[in-house]
């Protein structure tokens, strides 16, 4: 059998801007003030129709372009797909921030000079190469929820059930159920989607 | 030199007030990023970024590392030293300062450049502890290069105008590619020293900048939005791919230099430590500032 092709999936129809994602995630992995794995943003605000608010984190890229600019090669891509990274490795050069489309790995500040510290990024709730679910890898990295096969927090608290994550396929049945429901209303795939999975 | 340390603080104040402001990448201003990203009206920086660090920069850096030190190891083995008795009148060329603000450049150069070359091929070295302490350090040594750029940049310019006597040094690359001494009729600075000037000045002065963005990254300066019309994201962008393009020509022009004052013309370093020139160096090399000093009554 094939691996499971984890994505993330938000549904613009649904996402009500209610930042309960941000919330869940800098709780559940306690993270420092000023870092936010995960936003939500409104994108052309103010145009009837074409305003939509969506959720937005690292959205785990097939050909992840964060992996491939990586001076130190701290990246490394799970069998299902997942991006995550080796913080001990990372020097904080911000080239991954530069390669993103999505702005999503982020830099506390830390040292002396107010240099960079390591990057900080969403981890699909799937921790990082240290010990699973050791101390260590909270401290780090976060929950690693995966490992307890626990749905990620963001979208286990989504109240409108608008951000999905999940195997590409049921992910894709569950939109294909809602779009169906609605009449083929709002069929536009979710903003970043063809960017970050190359419609694969 | 106190209004340049004046200006220097003030400089770091407003860096520390820029960053003091709201993110100019997480905050509102990511949305701007995002759409940015790859759109058909913007340059495409970030897709550019990725496809030439990713393909390419490492690999340039390491055909600069390799390719320049072969040109000059086989120009050593083929037409090899100059040689100038040393035993001649000497002029006093470089005085203290000249030599302290030379030094100065000199020693932040042999930080800055091996440890950028740690950092491009971070993953060699494993990344972790050695690669960030390279980062630092790379980040730390621009400071004292940034205060003598200026400095330097003012005490040799007069020097550094080409003039069209360097034509004719660079239709015969300054005579290094014969074993005979030729004459050559440069003034005080070649057109290969005057270009290493304008290389590592102007160089210079893009590596501290570009670099500078990249190191405090998260910043406000909303009159460089204005300047150059583009989204902070893919400033930082452009600063990356800037860096690193500046940073081959620079680098294969600084083994350029070194080369040639530690080994093409053998003992010439020594001018810049001991501050005199060898009259016999100046007569074939310089010759024209070696009419000069003649008629003023030196050597």
């Amino acid at each position: 059998m094939e691996n499971a092709r984890m994505k993330f999936y938000c549904d613009e129809s649904r996402c009500i801007e209610c930042d309960g994602c941000t919330i869940a995630c800098a709780e559940a992995h306690e993270l420092p003030v000023g870092i936010a794995r995960r936003k939500v943003i409104t994108i052309h605000e103010g145009i009837p129709g074409k305003e939509v608010s969506t959720s937005v984190a690292c959205m785990h890229c097939t050909d992840a372009p964060c992996e491939q600019v990586c001076p130190v090669d701290c990246f490394y891509i799970r069998e299902d797909g997942v991006v995550l990274h080796d913080k001990n490795k990372c020097i904080g050069c911000g080239y991954c921030l530069y390669a993103c489309p999505f702005g999503a790995p982020q830099f506390p500040r830390e040292g002396i000079f107010g240099s960079k510290g390591a990057m900080d990024k969403c981890t699909m709730c799937a921790g990082g190469p240290l010990t699973t679910n050791s101390h260590h890898e909270f401290e780090l990295y976060g929950q690693n929820r995966i490992a307890e096969g626990k749905v990620p927090v963001c979208a286990a608290m989504c109240s409108t059930k608008a951000l999905l994550v999940g195997d590409a396929e049921s992910v894709s049945n569950v939109i294909r159920a809602r779009v169906t429901a609605r009449g083929g209303k709002g069929v536009n795939s979710s903003y970043g989607w063809d960017k970050a999975y190359k419609n694969q | 030199m106190r209004k340049y340390i004046y200006a220097l603080i003030a400089l770091l104040s407003l860096a520390t007030v820029a960053l003091a402001t709201d993110s100019q990448i997480w905050g509102e201003m990511r949305i701007q990023n995002i759409l940015g990203y790859g759109q058909e009206e913007s340059l495409k920086l970030g897709v550019w970024f990725t496809f030439l660090q990713s393909k390419y920069f490492a690999w340039v850096f390491l055909g600069v590392l390799i390719g320049v030190p072969t040109v000059f190891f086989l120009h050593y083995k083929i037409v090899g030293q100059k040689v100038f008795p040393h035993s001649h009148k000497k002029h006093y060329a470089f005085n203290l300062f000249h030599r302290t603000i030379h030094q100065v450049a000199a020693v932040s150069f042999m930080v800055i450049i091996p440890t950028g070359f740690i950092i491009v091929f971070g993953d060699f070295f494993g990344g972790g502890t050695l690669v960030r302490a390279a980062k630092n350090l790379h980040g730390i040594f621009t400071i004292p290069f940034a205060i003598v750029i200026i400095p330097m940049a003012l005490m040799w310019i007069k020097e550094a105008i080409f003039n069209l006597e360097d034509i004719k040094w660079f239709m015969i690359l300054g005579g290094y590619l014969s074993k005979e001494k030729q004459i050559i009729n440069a003034t005080q600075f070649n057109a290969g020293q005057k270009m290493w000037y304008w290389v590592c000045v102007l160089g210079g002065l893009v590596m501290i900048l570009s670099g500078a963005m990249m190191f405090f990254m998260d910043f406000k300066i909303e009159m460089l939005h204005n300047l150059t019309g583009l989204s902070h994201i893919d400033m930082l962008r452009a600063s990356a791919i800037i860096h690193n393009v500046m940073g081959f020509i620079l680098v294969a022009v600084f083994f350029t230099h070194i080369y040639m004052a530690a080994v093409a013309i053998k003992g010439a370093i020594h001018s810049i430590i001991t501050g005199y020139v060898e009259e016999e160096e100046v007569k074939f090399l310089h010759n024209a500032w070696y009419k000069k000093l003649k008629e003023k009554g030196k050597f």
